[in-house]
């Protein structure tokens, strides 16, 4: 029994309880308090596992905006849940346990958690491991360079093969003397496994990737690897806001700035809210930049920065908001945001290369062109991301006072 | 045990101890006032001592100013949300216990 596994059961059981409080709280606001609860107790669980970017994921979006939107909701629909008759639904029960011993035998086939054996750590993460900034740059108090490294070679290392390569796919004795294999940087075993075609000046995929230019290799997986994927995730979040927008928006009647209740009379909340706006605006637009380099990117980011301006309309009144970020600016930069994730990709295109291939950014130096490619699409995110939390917010809000 | 593991150790454990007597008041006290007394002014301080405490022992200097910059704004947050929910509640209408009256 080591530490993590103790503290892991802890809070698993504390996640257990939480979830069945949710479920058996008749008062819908307790019971979205709970789920705020609920999604830190599991940002805490995923921090036990050492992944900071899951975590801030969960923390930022499932405890902070979703406990925001579903105390929004609950305005409309009222505090207390409808009572039901106590009785047993039985195709219910089947299907819920039908379901839940898919998902148990689901996991039968996963690694053990912690499992050294796993196939993730054998394949991309050796690579990913080696890559850590303060190696790169050699920055002081961090890990240094071997004696005798190129740096500047390594930075400019694209993956491309050096020397000629031999007939027989088997002999990859070739492939060790490559700089990135004097560094542990491939698995040859895996590289030959899965690139068996490789000739001269051909691209050796996975190091072109992650070739030390996007040291935090959670971002580098998701814009780059699976790039594709968080496009459309972006995507269904732009859908979910106008999908919103064609539900509930409506010619405005009069009073529709009017405000539940403006807290701006309190000198303490106007004054500490002033002052932490910039604070938070900082932080989502640095969590949205740094999302390439440490824990974050743009679907943090863009919660983080909603949050500043939902608020400045709960302390000021929905009208100063509005004064500065009108709702059409916020359509339009909801959508923007999406035109900037696939217009990187049709950029990369148009520079010869692949849809969302960013190396081709830059030509010289092609780590460069994908870090700054990783860096347009976690804004592209951002954006989209913040503007579609503003507009559910702004939507709700405007619901109420009407 | 270098001396500043040892300043640590102290300020974890006073943060610790002040923590758990804010959820233990949490669950003592009589009303909504009384108990969210005691949730945020014990986590406010506990809040403090423990990135304080975790400040002796980071080894680079860019995470120790982070750390006291989190420290800083949570101590300028966290009081400032205990005060809007209480105002909040106030404005709603729910009255302060006092002994044999009310309630």
């Amino acid at each position: 029994m080591t530490a993590v596994v103790i503290i892991d059961a802890l809070l698993l059981l504390l996640v257990t309880a939480t979830a069945v409080a949710i479920v058996e709280v008749r008062s819908l606001y307790a019971s979205s308090i709970l789920t705020g609860i609920y999604s830190l107790l599991m940002a805490l669980v995923w921090v036990n596992m050492h992944s900071m970017d899951v975590s801030f994921t969960e923390a930022a979006v499932g405890g902070g905006i979703s406990t925001i939107l579903l105390i929004g909701t609950i305005v409309h629909v009222g505090r207390e849940e409808k009572p039901i008759k106590k009785r047993l639904h039985l195709p219910a029960l089947i299907f819920t346990a039908l379901t839940g011993a898919a998902l148990i035998y689901g996991t039968l086939d996963m690694p053990r958690f912690g499992d050294p054996a796993a196939p993730i750590h054998h394949y991309r993460v050796p690579e990913m491991m080696a890559q850590t900034v303060g190696f790169v740059n050699g920055t002081p108090g961090k890990q240094k360079p071997p004696e005798g490294f190129d740096l500047e070679r390594y930075r400019r290392f694209d993956g491309r093969v050096a020397g000629p390569i031999p007939a027989d796919p088997k002999d990859t004795a070739w492939r060790e003397k490559s700089i990135l294999q004097t560094y542990g940087l491939m698995v040859p075993q895996v590289r030959a496994a899965h690139e068996p075609h490789a000739e001269e000046g051909h691209h050796l995929h996975p190091p072109d990737d992650f070739n030390g230019h996007v040291p935090n290799s959670v971002t580098s997986l998701l814009a780059a690897y699976r790039g594709y994927d968080t496009m459309f995730e972006t995507t269904v979040i732009f859908t979910a806001g106008v999908s919103l927008i064609l539900l509930l928006r409506r010619p405005r009647r009069e009073g529709y700035l009017q405000p539940g209740a403006v807290m701006s009379d309190q000198v303490i909340l106007r004054v500490v809210t002033k002052l932490s706006i910039p604070f938070i605006l900082i932080f989502g637009f640095y969590v949205i930049t740094h999302g390439e380099l440490g824990p974050g990117g743009g679907f943090q980011g863009g919660v983080v920065l909603a949050t500043a301006f939902i608020l400045y309309a709960l302390i000021f009144g929905r009208a100063a908001l509005y004064r500065v970020v009108p709702p059409p600016v916020s359509d339009i930069l909801a959508g923007v945001g999406v035109l900037i994730y696939s217009g990187t990709g049709a950029v990369c295109m148009l520079l010869g290369g692949k849809f969302l291939d960013y190396s081709m950014l830059n030509k010289e130096l092609p780590g460069d062109g994908e870090s700054l490619g990783m860096t347009l699409v976690e804004y592209g995110v951002g954006i989209t991301v913040s503007m579609v939390m503003l507009t559910i917010f702004n939507q709700l809000a405007e619901e109420r006072s009407t | 045990m270098h001396w500043n593991e040892v300043v640590c150790t102290v300020l974890l454990a006073l943060g610790c101890v002040i923590s758990f007597s804010g959820s233990y008041g949490v669950l003592k006290f009589p009303d909504f006032y009384a108990r969210l007394h005691a949730a945020g002014k014990t986590d406010s301080l506990a809040q403090v001592l423990i990135l304080l405490g975790l400040v002796f022992v980071t080894p680079d200097v860019l995470t120790q100013v982070k750390l006291m910059m989190v420290a800083f704004i949570l101590l300028i947050v966290a009081p400032t949300a205990t005060f809007a929910i209480t105002k909040a509640a106030h404005l709603d209408g729910l009255r302060p216990w006092t002994r044999g009256g009310g309630q």
